[in-house]
């Protein structure tokens, strides 16, 4: 009947929340056996679950847990002691409970299994230190059912600290242990507890498991989901309250009351969707104990932050790669005790989990002390599978070669063996925690053990945005990946420079690839005018590009989510509300969601990953093994693509050039045997493309000359070109040129053919 | 009306262009008049934006467009049928809501649907008094939209391949 379903849903959401305290439990006992407060915390876990089986007549998991619970009551009475194999006993049993609820759950059954066996070890374990004189046949053990549902167990008059306690089966451990016990244990021991010790274990459970009950109710997500709109119904609604005018005072009082109750409620119903980290935390240490175990290890786990909160969904999200972090450091990254002792380590290994929020992020690390990542294999594994060619892969510093680890694939079975198998199915976790809009990080060093940084956003559902008008539009982006707004003025400061298809900006010593917004998105004809507007510089993964936009604010004056009311175009930080803008446009690839404004107006928030995907913008310093890009045998480095006077295709690595400028050839003055153009104060040394690679100059017909200045190191000269034509990565790993004739040697840069010139050539050095 | 009870469904008719097309009145949501549509950029033609209804954004499909009817002048064709699809919303923009017709399933023909857009949509039709009703179904309409966006894709792929 329905009723009873209800209940039962109660029943398996409670009973999974304890099993995971159980867990938690079971290990702070095996560090501290004697903790007689945890035991009974144990004990009285194992007891409820008991008691509702019965009640609801689990026979499997009513047999099952009477068998814990009398292996624990032993326990609790001194009978036993703790040893591995009473632990590892109760660690089945606890995954035996966890199956039986996956099935009632599934199933609304018990299921097939058969955990009569469990029980008999149970009740074996349990009568181990016992009486020597041997417990021939661990009597069978009977289904527990309907004897023992909680509320006919009489509470005995010694347990004071209950009768407060209150909801519950829960609340009476020692009393059913005496009843139940008897008819079992009388074969075996006294089933009597020491008065004194149950007493001790009653204390803990009184003051912990009602407080939890009392102040916390469970809600469904979806309604708590619906509440967030509709909050966000009103606060746009209030800000359309805002804008009439009045004269009337009582109006005005009651306007302003809404106001300042909508924005109360507006910040609490957010608070709703926050969820500490700890629910993921949780896990671990049972996980890191069970690998520890299983890979003959010694670990202890440190963990900090667990109350870190961040959106209940993005805390879903991150369990599956924290949980593959976790793994790989027990099993790969902290050596064998033995090992530790003969480096002269502690033998215990230390993983660490920390979490913390900094600027609107929450950082999650994955600290270990074990051997570290060998660079140099990875090194050799890098270069064996042909992502990137011996010679260049010799000069990669090592965090960039770490980075490969990253690469989809890189780890195989051999793999596994010969580069110790850290980073398996690191490509995974990369990609799981990029599609939250979060970040991996990775350090090692040999022998001192490695640290994974794993970075995401606190929530998905709102963020602190950058609203950009472009053509009369209006788009929204995450503030998170914005750098820098850099205004373009008529008079000086940055400008935009290079032709059609390879624009950039310089910022102080770089040169930054550009995206018109406007003519990204369709909207108009890219901007015309290069002396107004707005970039926005902005960084994604290892990328940063600039997007040109007409103007930007930080903040929404009526931004949904923005509680305080701004009227000026200046307003701060604000948060925009993220509403999905369903598959049918998210499939663009280009816009994450939208928000709506306070004036009822819908913003596409874009999505900067997606932009640089679709506008193949090259990487400024890309590490080897950049994201989502096809991993060619290229050498990762952005090059600068130009045609010479006499048609010739050359290329520059971009980190070389510091400007981009055009003068007209009757600005060429000689100096000497030399020729330089006057630029400000300073005059920059001018050699035409052509002469470099031993051909004679072809002048230009249209008295333009195109002058890409080399930086600082290479004496700022000024190569003269006719024609800049992209900024690219190259596509084929260098075919070393004839010397002598000024190119280093051939690569394929946009699908050509491309000469790159020789930077360390004498001309270059002033 | 005094149809066979048993096998009638409840239609929403509808103008779009001068033709009469209805979906069943159990997938709308809800009808209104007016709102303001957000552009979106590279979206399928049809697709005329997005609209803010009561926290949810919703996708706005020209339904003159998506029948391949030309484009409606700007002062016609201000009403959004709302359907939920999927767990998403969708709304049809309409020129004009008409009545609600009950017919009985054996009374629609069922031409072979035409397999691409814009025709593709049409799973029925009825011969009411004075007028052809044309049924849609609301899933396929969407669908045929998806066929078009990846050409949409492709299309913005190549121009900006270059850069």
């Amino acid at each position: 009947m329905s009723d009873n379903r209800e209940f039962i849903e109660e029943f398996l959401v409670e009973s999974t929340e304890n099993l995971d305290q159980l867990d938690r439990d079971l290990i702070a006992l095996e560090e501290r056996p004697d903790d007689p407060q945890r035991l009974a915390s144990i004990f009285r876990t194992v007891h409820t679950i008991k008691g509702n089986s019965g009640f609801f007549g689990f026979s499997k998991l009513g047999a099952l847990t009477h068998s814990g619970e009398h292996l624990l009551g032993r326990l609790r009475d001194g009978k036993i002691r703790l040893n591995d194999r009473v632990t590892g006993t109760l660690y089945s049993m606890v995954d035996a409970v966890r199956s039986i609820l996956h099935s009632i759950e599934s199933t609304g059954v018990e299921g097939e299994q058969d955990f009569r066996e469990l029980a008999q070890t149970l009740a074996a374990v349990a009568s181990d230190d016992a009486v020597e004189a041997a417990t021939p046949a661990a009597p069978p053990i009977a289904p527990v059912p309907s004897s023992a549902p909680a509320p006919a167990d009489a509470t005995p008059a010694h347990t004071p600290a209950f009768t407060d306690a209150g909801p519950a089966a829960a609340a009476k451990p020692e009393s059913t242990v005496a009843t139940d016990d008897a008819p079992q244990a009388a074969a075996t021991a006294p089933a009597v507890p020491p008065p004194a010790r149950s007493a001790a274990a009653v204390h803990e459970p009184a003051k912990t498991s009602p407080a939890v009950t009392e102040t916390s109710i469970r809600v469904d997500v979806g309604l708590l989901a619906s509440i967030l709109d509709l909050v966000g119904e009103l606060v746009l609604a209030r800000n359309e309250l805002r804008s009439i005018e009045t004269a009337d005072p009582a109006l005005e009082g009651v306007i302003h009351r809404i106001n300042t109750v909508t924005n109360s409620l507006q910040e609490t119903a957010v608070k709703t969707r926050m969820q500490p980290i700890e629910h993921v935390f949780s896990k671990f240490p049972r996980t890191v104990r069970d690998l520890a175990v299983s890979c003959g290890r010694e670990v202890q786990l440190v963990i900090d932050g667990a109350d870190t909160e961040l959106d209940r969904t993005l805390v879903e999200s991150i369990r599956d790669p924290l949980t593959h972090l976790v793994r790989n450091a027990v099993d790969h990254g902290i050596e064998p005790p033995a090992v530790r002792a003969s480096l002269g380590k502690p033998r215990t290994g230390r993983l660490s989990l920390r979490a913390f929020q900094e600027s609107g992020q929450v950082t999650i690390e994955v600290q270990d002390d074990g051997a570290g990542i060998p660079v140099e294999a990875v090194r050799a594994k890098a270069v064996s599978r042909g992502l990137v060619d011996a010679d260049t892969a010799a000069q990669l510093p090592d965090d960039r070669v770490l980075q490969f680890i990253f690469e989809p694939g890189f780890s195989t079975a051999t793999q596994v063996t010969s580069v110790s198998g850290r980073g398996v199915g690191m490509d995974v976790v990369k990609t799981n925690i990029e599609a939250i809009g979060g970040t991996v990080d990775i350090a090692s060093r040999p022998g001192q053990g490695t640290t994974v940084r794993v970075r995401v956003p606190l929530t998905l559902a709102i963020i602190p945005a950058l609203v950009v008008r472009c053509a009369d539009e209006r788009f929204a982006l995450p503030q998170t990946a914005v750098a820098e707004l850099v205004s373009l003025r008529a008079d000086g400061g940055p400008r935009i420079e290079g032709l059609d298809s390879a624009s950039v900006i310089r910022i102080r010593d770089r040169l930054v690839p550009v995206v018109f917004l406007d003519e990204f998105l369709g909207l108009r004809p890219r901007t015309a005018c290069h002396d107004a507007g707005t970039v926005v510089l902005v960084r994604v993964d290892d990328h940063e590009f600039g997007l040109v936009v007409d103007s930007a604010r930080t903040g929404l004056p009526q931004a949904a989510a923005d509680g305080a009311h701004a009227a000026s175009e200046t307003a701060t930080l604000s948060t925009i509300v993220v509403k999905p803008i369903g598959a049918l446009l998210a499939q663009l690839g280009i816009y994450s969601g939208a928000t709506v404004l306070g004036d009822g107006g819908v913003v596409l928030i874009l999505d900067l990953r997606g932009i640089l995907r679709v506008a193949q913008l090259p990487p400024l310093h890309r590490p080897a093994a950049a994201d989502g890009r096809p991993s060619s045998a290229d050498d990762g480095e952005t090059y600068l693509v130009c045609r010479t006077g006499s048609g010739r295709r050359i290329a520059l690595p971009l980190d070389s050039v510091a400007r981009l400028e055009r003068f007209g050839t009757d600005e060429l003055q000689p100096v000497g045997h030399r020729q330089v153009v006057r630029r400000g104060q300073s005059f920059t040394p001018v050699v035409d493309a052509d002469s470099l690679l031993g051909c004679p100059p072809h002048p230009a017909d249209d008295g333009t000359i195109h002058l890409v200045v080399l930086d600082e190191r290479r004496g700022g000269v000024g190569i003269a070109v006719r024609q800049i034509l992209d900024v690219a990565p190259a596509e084929s790993p260098l075919q070393p040129g004839l010397a002598g004739s000024g190119v280093i040697g051939t690569l394929a840069v946009g699908g050509l053919a491309t000469e790159l010139l020789d930077l360390t050539a004498a001309p270059y050095r002033s | 009306m005094s149809s066979p009870a048993s096998l009638a469904t409840r239609y929403c008719c509808f103008l779009v262009g001068d033709n009469c097309f209805a979906v069943a009145s159990d997938s709308i949501a809800e009808v209104l008049r007016d709102g303001r549509i957000t552009r979106v950029p590279h979206a399928a033609e049809a697709v005329l934006g997005l609209l803010h209804l009561r926290g949810r954004i919703v996708p706005v499909i020209d339904m003159r467009r998506r029948l391949g009817f030309a484009a409606s002048p700007p002062e016609a064709g201000r009403t959004h049928v709302v359907v939920p699809l999927n767990g998403e919303f969708y709304s049809f923009l309409v020129d004009e809501m008409l009545d609600v017709v009950e017919v009985a399933e054996d009374r629609i023909e069922h031409p072979a649907a035409a397999a691409d857009p814009p025709r593709d949509a049409v799973t029925g039709v009825y011969a009411a008094p004075g007028r052809l009703v044309h049924f849609l179904d609301p899933q396929r309409i969407v669908n045929g939209l998806e066929k078009r966006r990846d050409q949409v894709l492709h299309r913005q792929g190549a121009s900006h391949g270059g850069t």
